[in-house]
C-alpha cells in the first residue's frame, strides 16, 4: 500500500564543487555565506550548518514551518574526536560539545531566525529519507500546512571510514513539503514498494543521491525500507 | 609587558572562540567581554576558562563571583593571568 501523496513545493541543495550546476536551487559554494545568521552565532557552524541555514532561510523566510533534520552520522568529526579526547584525559571543548549534539544545526537556525516551531532531529541508519517523508506526512496529516525536511551528512573522520558507508563529500538538501496540489510549481511525490531486484545495487541513501534525484538524474530508491519515490508535476 | 600580554590574550580570545571578522583592535581593554561589548556568551566563558587552564595553568571555579570579576574585560583578564599564571 502506498502512502498519501506529498507535494514537493520547493527545494534547495548544497553540494560544493558539483558539476554541472545549472539549477539555481543548487549551491556549489565551498563555504556558504549563512548571511542571515549573526556572526556570533555563525562562527559555531561548520560548512554544512552554514548551508542548512541558507537553505532554510530561502524555503521558510517567515520562520514558521515545522523543521525536520535528518543526518545519518551528524557531526561525527566533533563527536568521535571528543571520545578520543576523553580517553586521553584531554578536557572537552564546551563549544564543540554543544555543537556535537544531533539537533545543534537547526537549533542555531532556530535562534537566528526566531523559529519557535517544532524542530526534530532524526538519525535512521541509512533510511533517513524514508524517515523524513514519514515524519513530514505525520505533521501534515495533523494539520501543518508545510514542513521543511532537511537531510545533511559529511564524511566520518578517516580513522572511522573503514567501519561505515559514509558519504565522500559534505552535502545537504532541504525540501519544503505540503499536501496541497494548488501550490504553484509543486510536484506530487508518491512512495511505492520496491522489490529486491529494484533495490539491487543501491546504497543507503545519502544527501547527494537525493540531489541527483531532484535534478532528474537518477531514481530515488531506499534499499533499507525497500521504497521508491516517484515525482510528477 | 601589560600590553604584550593583553595582545596575547586578544589573540587567544579570537582564536579560541573562533570570532569571525574580529581583529585585536576591536577588543577594547575596558570594554565588557560578555553580553554587551564583545558579546560573548556562557559557552564562551567555559571555553575561555578551558583555554586559560591549558595556556597558563589557571583553574577557575565555574560560575563564581570571582570568575565573573576576572572575565569582566580584557584588563581584568590580563591582571588574572599576570597574578596566577604558572608557566
Amino acid at each position: 500500500m502506498n502512502d498519501a501523496p506529498l507535494i514537493l513545493e520547493d527545494w534547495r541543495a548544497w553540494y560544493p564543487g558539483r558539476t554541472p550546476a545549472r539549477d539555481p536551487r543548487l549551491s556549489v559554494e565551498e563555504r556558504p555565506a549563512a548571511s542571515r545568521v549573526a556572526p556570533m552565532l555563525r562562527r559555531r557552524l561548520n560548512n554544512s550548518g552554514r548551508a542548512v541555514c541558507d537553505m532554510l532561510a530561502e524555503l521558510d523566510p517567515a520562520a514558521e514551518c515545522v523543521l525536520l533534520h535528518a543526518s545519518r552520522h551528524g557531526d561525527s568529526e566533533r563527536t568521535l574526536e571528543m571520545l578520543y579526547a576523553l580517553n586521553e584525559d584531554i578536557p572537552l571543548s564546551p563549544a564543540r560539545f554543544g555543537m556535537a549534539v544531533h539537533n545543534a544545526m537547526i537549533g542555531v537556525h532556530s535562534i537566528a531566525s526566531g523559529n519557535r516551531r517544532s524542530l526534530q532531529a532524526i538519525a535512521a541508519s541509512g533510511a533517513e529519507v524514508s524517515a523524513l517523508f514519514s515524519e513530514a506526512l505525520g505533521y501534515l496529516m495533523e494539520g501543518e500546512k508545510q514542513v521543511v525536511a532537511v537531510f545533511s551528512d559529511a564524511p566520518v573522520p578517516p580513522r572511522f571510514a573503514d567501519h561505515t558507508q559514509g558519504p565522500s563529500n559534505a552535502t545537504a538538501v532541504a525540501m519544503r513539503l505540503g499536501m496541497s496540489a494548488a501550490v504553484s510549481g509543486g510536484q506530487s511525490l508518491t512512495a511505492h514498494s520496491a522489490d529486491e531486484a529494484t533495490c539491487h545495487g543501491y546504497r543507503p541513501l545519502q544527501p547527494d543521491d537525493v540531489i541527483a534525484w531532484l535534478l532528474g538524474e537518477t531514481p530515488l530508491v531506499c534499499p533499507i525500507r525497500r521504497r521508491v519515490w516517484k515525482m510528477a508535476s | 609587558m601589560a600590553n604584550a600580554l593583553e595582545l596575547e590574550l586578544k589573540h587567544l580570545i579570537i582564536d579560541t572562540l573562533e570570532l569571525e571578522d574580529v581583529t585585536p583592535e576591536d577588543i577594547g581593554r575596558d570594554e565588557p567581554l560578555f553580553v554587551e561589548g564583545l558579546g560573548l556568551d556562557s559557552i564562551d566563558a567555559l571555553e575561555l576558562g578551558l583555554a586559560l587552564q591549558k595556556t597558563y595553568g589557571i583553574k577557575l571555579e565555574a560560575d563564581s563571583e570571582e570568575s565573573r570579576r576576572h572575565f569582566a574585560n580584557l584588563k581584568s583578564l590580563a591582571a588574572l593571568v599576570e597574578e596566577r599564571r604558572v608557566d
